[in-house]
């Protein structure tokens, strides 16, 4: 790590001499200071989390509504759940009755944000879905063939992803938003994550720095893999075994700026561990992200965009999307820091006018809707920049600092706000 | 192929390759007026002449909305035909006398690559057949021959000039086709026409002079109609593009066979090459015409500066007070009185109207503007009607299901406006998605369809969704009609109303009035389909019930898994085949019977026989002898027929 950190120096030291002024470059102290501060942050963060001892859960509290929460079922009792299920159905046809499925509800309506849990869990109400309505009859029809086809997966022990149980029934289901939403209603209805059900999403997520991990027995090393990093498995039971010497995870929004910072291996410089999602996080994104958060109790710093959407998919790491709702206890990563791009960096950074976008009004109307979203409101550091935001009515992406140079985002911004510890 | 020429003798037409015939350059130096006539010439693509495929297209409508007019105006059902014939460069230049020269250089012509561009004839006959009432010549064209001449061979001298709902978009219509003639062709047009009952026909070829803005005639004479043919005819010979702007026309006819379903048009493209012609017939469905629209006064609130001054000039009223009362509507006497006093000092109501002068009359202008006058009423306007726009749509796309709306009378810078509009769901040449059919003043808009009110309004403010309607999926046709006596146009092609004016935009957002008849409607066929969509997924289902049931069968039988009591004894019977797939789709299939039946019952209970007012239906005979009375009332007719 050392010698690596000497190899860069020239070409730091080369950059200072330089014709070209860069902005903010001379506030950098060095590397070293700027370590010690995050090492000072990371053990304290260690050593708190350590000493409350246990995460708080939805039984803890004692809520007014109750809520529904599923987890995680072993094949063999998916496998009972739906047999049960599907015997119930059948008696219920026999004896000319048709049938119905019970399914929690996941509308808007039904969610309910817990300021204690930080994130959102799903209340209990549920609806019936008959067969013989005209307005259910096709989404009835699609859960029955959607639990025949897990039962399968049950009996023959694999996993299939998303696609392919789509394509075993295309006819029928149409299009795969249909079977998507669908399968959430099983899981939710079975009580259980959707990864239990065996149906994964393919891979989206990917992950470089200084993490070893071992994905179905085998070690990874994150330093290793290249340039691109390496892909987040889809089953987060595979996954164990993590150590990092790192100081904290960077979340960043975007492929883009994720290819800057791992060409650059920004990693080396400052260790950390580089995740994204490539835009609106999948499962097995979070899941890991929560996996790494809990078990090397680092703190998560996320570049977002500074648009209202950056912080809609910082706010579905955080406390959850409403979709998956149901299974937030798993899927959501506590206390992440929004580190950038914050609607008050682009005056500080004196990001040029030409890099600034004008939001669009379904921008703005966004960026109302958000502020009154409660996730927000829990943090005033947040309404605060996205009261700015709306109120300026600019955006700007990541690559706006690429203005400056393509790599004065890894080179000055993030080493810079590190320093200052500049993140809410 | 563009051939210039004096009209005057077509046997010394030269071949030009100037786009438009050659400009008077003699007098370039002195200073000299340009005719109306020299000025469109000019500026070809504000009246729609911007190529020779749009020229067709605007030819062809122009004619055709004349001949609706004409009809119209005499409470006449139109009866019209469209010819449009392909005349090849060869048969053109014989046409005009010119030898049909092979070419030596091939380069040296411009045309070189653009063979298809080649003259088009475009024949058009406007009749009306069958006429019943006697008194009546049949319009503007035929009463007088001599006006005929006047009207056609003069750009901007139309008859439409008063404020009333006009189909027209500058007053101009088949005067530019004249002109675009003489500038591609150099052909004289042809008109013939007679009135029922006479029995000679009058002919007379003519064309335009160009700067001195007034009709050539060529010949005028009287000619033998043994057949008692009346109606009127005009033949036009243009360069233009039919390969380009076929769809355009084809479209822009079935368009206009919705929107005037009291009207016959037989519409024929003749081509040498056979494969190419075409034939279509939009027949006559319905006798019931809209009314014509009436002249109206002017609204206070749409007169501009020059406007008072014009009818100030022309009015035979003496003083002011009859001035306001009688030149404008909605001023009543004591509002007259009113408003003078409130004009100031200097105003009278007994000053002679003449004598105002410039300041007092913007004045006046100022007042108008901020006063407060009651809305124009709707009575002058001609509205398509809800009864014929929906058999329009009826008649030409066969929806599964349609449902119409007509709204009362708004107003927009004094101009009163109707809207109505239509929605038809599935149906015969209708794609997927969205159709949307825009019409003003009952004609269709083709063109610029992406910025107008209504394309806006249908793809963004209505959510189909509530209609129970999908907007990707299902075939939705969209009608909306907006008649008034000024259309707020956008742009300069004419072709679109813009999306900023709120009053319409809110009026055809209104056309949501139509929500509780098309659910209605949908209730309506879901009652009919609901059996159908619900034993359309049994299989789905039961195969799937009975995989599983089989799978647990097979555990249970290799006692791998136990199940309990009544579990245990129905996988038995799975196992031993007294429950089958086909036990389970008998049961869920009588189940969907009873729920079916239930429905169907609470469905009639609830809605009763009448669900909606029951309309007429117009059956015409139409080949039949008329045998009828007419008992008349200053209010109504009655027609009885035997």
């Amino acid at each position: 790590m050392a010698d690596k950190r000497k190899r860069r120096r020239p070409d730091l030291s080369s950059d200072d001499d330089g014709e070209v002024h860069i902005p903010f470059k001379n506030r950098l102290k060095p590397d070293a200071a700027i370590i010690k501060t995050l090492e000072g942050i990371t053990a304290s963060l260690r050593s708190s989390s350590s000493s409350s001892s246990k995460t708080l859960t939805l039984n803890d509290l004692s809520l007014a509504n109750a809520c529904r929460e599923v987890t995680d079922l072993s094949l063999a009792s998916v496998q009972c759940s739906i047999e049960s299920l599907v015997l119930s159905i059948a008696r219920s046809i026999l004896a000319g009755e048709g049938f119905s499925f019970s399914v929690p509800s996941r509308g808007a309506a039904n969610q309910l944000y817990v300021p204690e849990l930080d994130r959102i869990v799903l209340k209990d109400k549920s609806s019936l879905r008959p067969y013989a309505n005209i307005s259910t009859v096709r989404k009835t029809s699609i859960t029955t063939r959607i639990l025949q086809l897990v039962h399968q997966l049950c009996l023959k022990n694999i996993h299939v992803t998303k696609r392919d149980l789509f394509y075993t029934d295309v006819k029928l289901f149409q299009d795969q938003t249909q079977s998507d939403t669908v399968l959430d209603d099983v899981s939710c209805m079975l009580g259980c994550t959707r990864s239990s059900l065996n149906v994964i999403a393919a891979e989206k997520g990917v992950v470089v720095g200084r993490l070893i991990f071992s994905d179905n027995g085998d070690m990874i090393d994150c330093t290793k893999m290249g340039m691109g990093g390496k892909a987040i498995p889809p089953n987060i039971d595979r996954v164990g075994d993590m150590q990092s010497d790192a100081l904290f995870i960077l979340l960043v929004e975007k492929d883009a700026a994720y290819i800057r910072l791992a060409e650059d291996r920004f990693y080396n410089r400052f260790p950390c561990i580089i995740v994204t999602a490539k835009g609106q996080p999948d499962v097995a994104t979070r899941l890991f992200l929560r996996k790494m958060k809990m078990e090397l109790k680092l703190p998560v710093l996320a570049l977002m965009d500074s648009d209202p959407y950056g912080l809609k998919i910082l706010s579905v790491y955080g406390c959850g999307s409403k979709n998956m709702s149901y299974d937030s206890a798993n899927l959501t990563t506590p206390d992440i820091k929004w580190l950038g791009i914050r609607p008050s960096d682009l005056d500080k950074y004196k990001i040029p006018e030409q890099c600034r976008l004008p939001m669009t009004e379904q921008d703005i109307k966004t960026g109302k809707d958000l502020l009154e979203e409660d996730f927000v409101k829990k943090n005033p550091g947040w309404v605060e920049e996205l009261t700015l935001m709306v109120k300026t009515k600019k955006k700007a992406e990541i690559q706006a600092l690429s203005s400056f140079g393509f790599q004065y985002l890894s080179e000055v911004y993030l080493p810079l706000k590190l320093q200052q510890q500049d993140w809410l | 192929m563009e051939i210039g020429g004096s009209s005057e003798s077509p046997s010394e037409a030269k071949k030009s390759k100037a786009k438009t015939p050659r400009k008077p350059k003699e007098s370039s130096s002195s200073l000299k007026q340009k005719s109306p006539a020299e000025f469109f010439a000019e500026n070809k693509n504000i009246a729609g002449f911007d190529n020779p495929g749009k020229s067709l297209y605007t030819t062809v409508r122009e004619l055709v909305e004349n001949s609706l007019d004409s009809a119209e105006s005499i409470s006449e059902l139109p009866v019209v035909e469209i010819t449009i014939e392909e005349i090849g460069k060869s048969k053109f230049n014989s046409m005009i006398g010119l030898v049909d020269r092979e070419r030596i250089d091939e380069a040296l012509y411009d045309d070189y690559e653009t063979e298809k561009a080649r003259e088009k004839r475009l024949a058009k006959e406007a009749r009306a057949q069958e006429i019943q009432a006697k008194n009546i010549s049949l319009g503007k064209k035929v009463k007088e021959p001599q006006s005929a001449r006047a009207i056609k061979g003069r750009v901007l001298s139309g008859t439409k000039y008063g404020l009333k709902q006009t189909r027209g978009k500058f007053g101009l219509g088949a005067k530019m086709a004249l002109i675009w003639s003489k500038m591609s062709t150099g052909l004289p047009i042809e008109i013939s026409s007679s009135m029922k009952g006479q029995n000679y026909l009058s002919f007379c070829r003519l064309d335009i002079d160009i700067h001195r803005n007034i009709p050539h005639v060529h010949a005028h004479e009287k000619r033998d109609n043994k057949e008692r043919w009346h109606g009127a005819e005009i033949q036009v010979v243009i360069e233009g593009n039919w390969t380009t702007y076929r769809s355009k026309i084809l479209h822009y006819m079935r368009q206009m066979a919705v929107i005037s379903p009291y009207a016959q048009f037989l519409f024929k493209f003749v081509s040498d090459a056979s494969d190419k012609t075409v034939t279509i017939r939009f027949a006559r469905r319905t006798d019931v015409m809209p009314p014509v629209p009436l002249e109206t006064k002017h609204h206070p609130s749409s007169v501009d500066l020059l406007l008072i001054k014009r009818l100030i000039a022309e009015t035979s009223k003496q003083n002011l007070l009859q001035f306001l009362q009688h030149e404008f509507v909605n001023i009543g006497k004591s509002y007259a009185d009113r408003l003078i006093g409130e004009m100031g000092p200097n105003f009278s109501p007994k000053m002679a109207v003449k004598s105002l002068t410039s300041q007092q009359i913007v004045r006046i202008h100022q007042l108008f503007r901020q006063a407060k006058f009651d809305d124009p009423s709707g009575d002058c306007l001609s509205p398509a009607g809800e009864y014929n726009l929906r058999l329009g749509i009826i008649k030409e796309l066969h929806p599964d299901m349609v449902a119409t709306y007509s709204g009362s009378a708004q107003v927009f810078e004094g101009h009163p406006f109707i809207v109505e509009a239509g929605v038809s769901v599935g149906g015969k040449d209708v794609k997927q998605g969205l159709n949307i059919f825009r019409f003003a003043n009952r004609i269709p808009l083709l063109f610029e369809q992406g910025a107008d009110v209504v394309t806006r309004t249908a793809l963004k403010r209505i959510n189909w969704s509530n209609y129970k309607i999908n907007q990707t999926q299902d075939k939705i046709g969209v009608f909306v009609s907006i008649v008034s006596t000024k259309i707020p146009f956008k742009g300069t092609g004419k072709e679109y109303i813009g999306d900023d004016i709120t009053e319409i935009a809110s009026a055809v957002k209104c056309c949501v009035q139509l929500k509780s008849k098309i659910v209605k409607k949908m209730q309506a066929r879901e009652q009919q389909e609901r059996k159908r969509n619900l034993s359309k997924y049994i299989p789905d289902v039961t195969g799937a019930v009975y995989d599983v049931l089989k799978g647990m069968a097979q555990l249970h039988a290799s006692k791998k898994k136990r199940f309990e009591a009544e579990d245990a004894e129905l996988l038995g019977k799975v196992s031993a085949r007294v429950v089958t797939k086909e036990t389970l789709m008998e049961k869920l299939a009588q189940y969907v019977e009873q729920v079916d039946y239930e429905m169907a019952l609470e469905y009639a209970t609830q809605s009763g026989v009448s669900e909606e007012p029951r309309e007429s239906i117009f059956l015409q005979s139409l080949e039949a002898e008329d045998q009828y009375v007419d008992l008349h009332n200053p209010i109504f007719v009655f027609r009885l027929f035997r």
